[in-house]
């Protein structure tokens, strides 16, 4: 039974301290994603995983056993990089066996082990071939390759999908995803998209400034976002966040508006921040807010649509056949149970769970 | 106020502008390029290529400098060819070159590879050991000079001295004299190398050796596996350059050994320093150039050969 464990786990260099004490559990076979923008840590935080980076403090444990001082190689571990790390003057077939140096092997063994790879990833035919004859995505399927050939406990991918244009990215999102799903091991992947976190994830890690803002399904944090921040960073395009104030019966925003809050009470005059996704704003359905559209952006299926609403910038969506154009004054229907109350000092959610 | 210039004005100016605006922008950019490459050249043709080609012409001649020169064929290197000084120095020129490439190779490439690693005076230590490039070969030459010298002057003869050895004849005995005239050849040509070796190295995505260091290999195969096979490109740089540095080595040898160039007994006279003699002492040009023609046939088989083995597959 294989468990992840990171306890209070900080990292400093020097003075600065990168990673304040984060605790995460992480269950035989589960696909977490640490997501957040640069700096927030999720790349610290794996690399200590692996073992590149020293633990300043703290616990990191890895079934069932501590390995703050072991060397990357006796962690069981493998690990995926954002530029591939596969060396341009080896063969495929090299690339992949590096992994199995130091493994206890024959000779034939070992070839047995890069076919069946090979085979998994769909690449037999390209094991003779040198890296600089791949495309990006096989390189990639080069590097995970590697990965696979060691059958560690834990998978760690490094943003592995950056340096992919955006139809390969999707495509090798998938192709993860169902390595996950065929393979069962445990893996931890960093990224920065949060649309590739929502995807792939069992459970989201949300990090910034070495903290972590919310852990939990896609739906949990898409739906119940803990705070401001984890409300704005997952989604796109971000939640609305409008100033507001309680009254008896509800809020009432910024420009006067009076929105019921059926199922949440806030003290009278207190200040909130008030969330809503653009999807909940609903073009010329009701009339709680009234504005003029500045820009409309089609996407398809369904058209973004920013709307000036009393000096505030508000993103709607409308219907994608007849959408609103620049210029248009339309009004926004929007319902109490569907928004998102936040602290306007902490940013923290006010629905509890 | 836009104006827009009638069909009628835009001929006219195109007829203004005669044959460069009816040029295509990839004529233009060619004539340009030709334009700007006209100096460099110029430059070769007059002051490389011609002295080039006349050394040539030179070497199936006699002149002495002042008089006419006149046709002697392949005598010049019939001469050469039967000349056992010839034979002589054509040795002692590969012993500089297998001695030296590969010596001041390895000790670079140690060098580099371990003060690459090291963070504490980094610049400083790299500064250290790039001065003997930058000092003047002659300068240096005398302080070596001066290193090798008897008891009680020489500072090597003085250490030997004080630990009770023997002293050395370093400059004075034929089978010294080269090592010790190459030693400092050596050492004044490391900084650049490192310096090369060095931003090969840094070269090397880090990515590579962390991929290595969870896939648990020893320091020993990532050097051998990794980081050679991706320096190659730097190694043929320095093996093609140092190469020829040494077989045209000449300085160090000239002022280490003044009273007698290339002595003792021209154990430690190369190509250069015979070819200089032949034409500044005996001022027989014509045989000097013959020489250089074979000095410039050996540069070029050793390059080409040195191109083709070390050559990315």
């Amino acid at each position: 039974m294989t468990q992840l464990i990171l306890r209070d786990l900080v990292k400093r260099y020097g003075e600065t301290e990168v990673l304040h004490a984060i605790n995460l559990d992480v269950a035989e076979g589960e696909f977490v994603v640490l997501v957040g923008p640069s700096g927030c840590g999720k790349s610290t935080t794996l690399r200590m995983i692996a073992g590149l980076e020293e633990v300043t403090e703290g616990e990191i444990e890895i079934g069932g056993r501590v390995v703050n001082n072991l060397e990357p190689k006796e962690r069981n571990i493998a690990m995926v990089f954002q530029n591939y790390a596969i060396y341009p003057h080896m063969s495929v077939r090299r690339n992949i066996g590096f992994g199995l140096k130091t493994a206890k092997l024959s000779k034939a063994d070992k070839n047995a082990r890069i076919d069946e790879v090979a085979a998994t990833l769909g690449m037999t035919e390209l094991l003779e071939r040198k890296p600089s004859q791949l495309s990006g995505g096989q390189r990639q399927r080069v590097a995970i390759g590697r990965a696979m050939v060691r059958d560690p406990a834990v998978f760690l991918f490094d943003e592995p999908l950056s340096n992919l244009d955006a139809q390969l990215r999707t495509q090798m999102r998938l192709e993860i995803k169902k390595l996950h799903t065929r393979v069962g091991k445990m893996m931890i992947f960093v990224t920065h998209d949060q649309v590739e976190a929502m995807t792939l994830a069992d459970r989201i890690v949300i990090m910034k400034d070495g903290h972590i803002q919310q852990i939990g399904t896609p739906a949990e944090v898409y739906h119940a976002p803990a705070n401001t921040f984890v409300a704005q960073f997952i989604g796109a395009p971000a939640m609305n966040l409008m100033s507001a104030t309680g009254t008896s019966s509800g809020v009432r925003l910024w420009n006067g508006a009076k929105v019921s809050m059926p199922d949440l009470s806030i003290a009278e005059g207190r200040e909130v921040t008030f969330g809503l996704r653009p999807e909940d704003l609903k073009t010329n359905e009701g009339d709680v807010l009234a504005g003029t559209v500045t820009v409309a952006e089609p996407l398809g299926s369904e058209t973004l649509v920013y709307v000036d609403v009393d000096g505030s910038e508000i993103i709607a969506t409308a219907p994608g056949r007849t959408p609103p154009k620049a210029g248009d004054k339309i009004t926004l229907g929007l319902s109490g149970t569907d928004a998102h109350l936040f602290d306007t000092d902490s940013g923290v959610s006010l629905r509890a769970g | 106020m836009a104006s827009i210039s009638s069909p009628d004005t835009a001929r006219q100016n195109t007829a203004r502008r005669g044959l460069y605006a009816r040029l295509s922008i990839g004529q233009k950019r060619t004539l340009w390029a030709w334009t700007f490459l006209a100096v460099p050249i110029l430059f070769y043709v007059v002051i490389r290529f011609y002295p080039t080609g006349n050394a040539m012409v030179l070497s199936l001649q006699e002149w002495n400098l002042l008089g006419d020169r006149s046709w002697v064929g392949l005598e010049n290197y019939r001469t050469l060819f039967s000349d056992p000084v010839f034979w002589q120095v054509f040795r002692n020129t590969f012993v500089y070159l297998l001695l030296g490439t590969p010596i001041s190779l390895v000790i670079s490439f140690i060098i580099a590879y371990h003060l690459d690693k090291v963070r504490f005076m980094h610049g400083t230590i790299r500064a250290l050991y790039f001065v003997p490039f930058m000092t003047s070969a002659v300068a240096m030459a005398w302080v070596w000079r001066w290193f090798y010298q008897d008891v009680p002057i020489g500072l090597f003869n003085n250490w030997l001295a004080t630990f009770g050895i023997s002293q050395i004849d370093f400059l004075d005995s034929t089978t010294n004299a080269l090592p010790s005239i190459l030693a400092p050849a050596i050492w004044a040509g490391l900084g650049f190398q490192i310096i090369i070796f060095m931003a090969g190295l840094r070269a090397i995505p880090r990515t590579f050796y962390e991929a290595a260091e969870i896939d648990g290999v020893s320091t020993w195969t990532v050097l051998w596996e990794i980081t050679l096979p991706l320096l190659r490109p730097t190694i043929v740089f320095i093996v093609v350059l140092s190469s020829i540095g040494f077989l045209r080595i000449f300085d160090h040898v000239f002022n280490m050994t003044t009273a007698n160039p290339g002595g003792p007994l021209n154990s430690t006279k190369p190509l250069v320093l015979m070819i200089y003699q032949t034409a500044f002492s005996s001022f027989d040009m014509g045989y000097a150039a013959a020489q250089t023609v074979v000095l410039f046939t050996i540069l070029l088989i050793v390059s080409l050969i040195q191109l083709r083995l070390l050559r990315d597959r």
